[in-house]
């Protein structure tokens, strides 16, 4: 590897401009929709009780992922995160699969977030109760909604990183907040409006239900592990990312827990197992205008700052992929006076503004669930690579994570059981996903792979790997 | 976000989001097509994985950066 | 660079855009087939309740109804979300076949990977006497 420093005119590189809140705001920022919208379709796949399940069980799941992301990433610098993982420890093909799934992840999610903006305002539209000059109630669509949003943010990730982030962080912080002040509202410490007793009705479905619910119970936390995407821009990835990631998964344990005890106490399950915005619905249940008010503006702010990571992280998932060849070198440029990977945030605009258009959100969430369930699926073997190429103390390991291989177990454990969850009531879609991800890896392996340079892909100044590989 | 009580025709409101949608795409585009114009593709694309280790700090309120 | 490594042929403008067309089509089709072949939403039946049309017939307690109207509806309304359920029966083969794919899957693409590996390990740390 020839050695060369960035050099203003000559070489340009993306910005390392990033803190340990930004780190903390693109993990959670990226999530905490997942606690305004989503999860409750957990709810209806098996019943309140077994979504508390589905929600614990899901939070160990991503207590495993990040602890064996946080160790993998705190050696590995680069933007790209799992994606440049795969390619130093298992090798090209799997690379560009982790590419393509971070990619779908964010991108559906990026669409999820749109579509619910949008249904919100459709929603909030329709409580003004505006009329036409004919006494005819208007209507307000949500489809200029949704196009503006993916526009406005793509707009400020080209742009420039530093800025993007920085409204993340506000905007998570507030969206954060809103939700532990209706917590404190409810006053979860009487049964004056909080009624678990009277609504909580056992498992509609059984202990199948339960297993179902894990299907949605991964939205509470999907993309937590975004954080790894930043490693180029931030100030020193080895002790930020797993700092950034570990308090990213504690908060969103607590915001989740909140959010199902909030929720599980105020609607029917039934009608909370298809709601589009079950948090904004709480508020309404509560008669009071200001807490309205305020979960409008958690709602609007948590899909704003998700939208935002995602087309973060996607568009540097892309970018990597076009640096390595992987993808028509064309998309592995950078700006050089925003230095953001421009036209991979160009190019990803219009997918994700045709999905966010056309799709139904359960149908969208799923990919996005698929997708990210694909990526720890392939974590839990790439650990176990991993500590066998390099073994501790080979090299400079910024965390190391306890245990092992019991997370790595668990995790595999925790993914095929969310596998079978899928199969129940979306098997075609998982189908359809996996003949994808077949089809893109034979046209990678015959055809791609000739534009790839070989020993260049190798960038991490890590020793030969050991043993037989 | 405009304040939805004070305007009465959701209709403006919906042109208005389309508009800017509009303007927002268009000057991306803009900026693309300009950017790949004005500098030389060798440049643009000369970013490489890992290479940024010990290069330039930038301090975001000075944009002027130091080693 | 050394001597020996290998040198990648460099893809035409038209190369690249045709490559990136290909994907999003891959994409698109993988996405949207589900939806247009209409195979996307899953089975669903239908509950047995004693009455649609009151609230008790439809096995809600006061606390339960009180929190329906609030959110707007009435016991006709509400009732086709009431007993509506999944239907989670399912066929062994159908999920045999499932899980043969997504295994095979993934030991297709980490069989590639290994070969493809061996060569980037080879040009970047010199090739190893066996």
């Amino acid at each position: 590897m020839t050695q060369t420093t960035t050099i203003h005119g000559e070489k340009i590189s993306l910005l390392r401009v990033l803190g340990p809140g930004h780190v903390w705001a693109l993990g959670v920022g990226i999530v905490l929709v997942g606690e305004y919208m989503g999860w409750n379709f957990s709810v209806g796949k098996g019943g309140a009780m077994a979504a508390l399940i589905a929600c614990w069980v899901a939070g160990l799941l991503y207590t495993c992922v990040a602890m064996i992301d946080s160790e993998v990433t705190s050696t590995v610098a680069a933007a790209g995160g799992q994606y440049a993982q795969a390619k130093h420890i298992v090798g090209p093909l799997m690379a560009f699969n982790v590419g393509l799934f971070l990619v779908f992840a964010y991108t559906m999610l990026e669409a999820a977030n749109a579509i619910t903006l949008g249904y919100l305002i459709q929603t909030v539209g329709g409580m003004m109760g505006m009329t036409d000059a004919a006494g005819e109630a208007l209507v307000l669509h949500d489809k200029p909604f949704i196009v503006l949003t993916i526009m406005f943010l793509a707009w400020l990730n080209y742009r420039g990183v530093y800025a993007t982030l920085t409204f993340n962080l506000v905007i998570t912080a507030i969206a954060f907040l809103a939700i532990i002040i209706l917590f404190f509202a409810v006053k979860p410490w009487t049964t004056e409006v909080l009624q678990h007793e009277e609504l909580l009705t056992g498992l509609p479905y059984g202990w199948i239900g339960v297993i179902a619910a894990l299907h949605f119970g991964l939205w509470y936390y999907l993309g937590i592990e975004g954080t790894c995407q930043a490693a180029e821009e931030v100030r020193s990835p080895a002790r930020l990312l797993p700092l950034g990631t570990m308090t990213g998964i504690m908060t969103l344990l607590i915001a989740a827990t909140m959010t199902w005890f909030i929720c599980a106490g105020l609607m029917p399950w039934e009608y909370l197992g298809q709601a589009v915005t079950p948090l904004f619905d709480a508020a309404r249940l509560m008669d009071s205008m200001p807490l309205m008010v305020l979960l409008f503006i958690g709602t609007i702010f948590s899909t704003l700052a998700s939208a935002n990571g995602c087309i973060n992280d996607a568009s540097r998932a892309w970018f990597s992929m076009a640096r390595d060849r992987y993808l028509p070198q064309w998309f592995g440029a950078v700006h050089p006076k925003y230095r953001t990977p421009y036209r991979a945030i160009v190019f990803l605009v219009p997918v994700a503004v045709l999905f966010a258009y056309y799709a139904p959100l359960d149908q969208v969430i799923t990919f996005s669930i698929l997708s990210g369930l694909l990526g720890y699926t392939f974590m839990t073997f790439n650990v176990v690579m991993f500590r066998r190429k390099w073994p501790l103390g080979s090299i400079d390991r910024g965390y190391v994570h306890p245990m092992h291989p019991l997370p790595a177990l668990v995790l595999l454990l925790l993914c095929s059981a969310t596998y079978f969850a899928v199969f129940l009531g979306y098997g075609t879609q998982l189908m359809a996903m996996m003949l994808f991800f077949i089809i893109a890896s034979l046209w990678f392996h015959f055809h791609r792979y000739r534009y790839v340079r070989r020993g260049d892909q190798f960038s991490m100044p890590w020793p030969r790997p050991q043993g037989d590989y | 976000m405009p304040d939805i009580s004070t305007l009465n025709n959701y209709q403006l409101i919906e042109y208005g989001a389309w508009g800017l949608s509009l303007l927002l795409g268009l000057w991306m585009l803009f900026d693309t097509l300009k950017t790949n114009m004005t500098y030389s593709e060798d440049l643009l694309t000369s970013s490489r994985e890992g290479e940024i280790d010990d290069a330039l700090v930038i301090d975001p309120p000075h944009q002027g950066g130091h080693r | 660079m050394k001597n020996g490594d290998y040198v990648p042929p460099r893809q035409s403008a038209l190369g690249q855009f045709f490559d990136s067309m290909f994907l999003l089509a891959l994409v698109f089709a993988a996405l949207f087939a589900p939806l247009y072949l209409g195979l996307a939403s899953g089975g669903k039946t239908e509950l047995e309740v004693a009455d649609k049309t009151t609230w008790s017939g439809l096995g809600q307690n006061a606390v339960m109804q009180a929190g329906w109207e609030k959110l707007g509806y009435t016991p006709e309304t509400a009732a086709p979300l009431i007993i509506s359920r999944f239907d989670y029966s399912f066929d062994q083969l159908a999920l045999g076949v499932t899980a043969l794919v997504v295994i095979g899957y993934f030991v297709l693409v980490v069989a590639f990977s290994k070969t493809e590996y061996r060569e980037v390990i080879a040009e970047r740390f010199g090739r190893r006497d066996r």
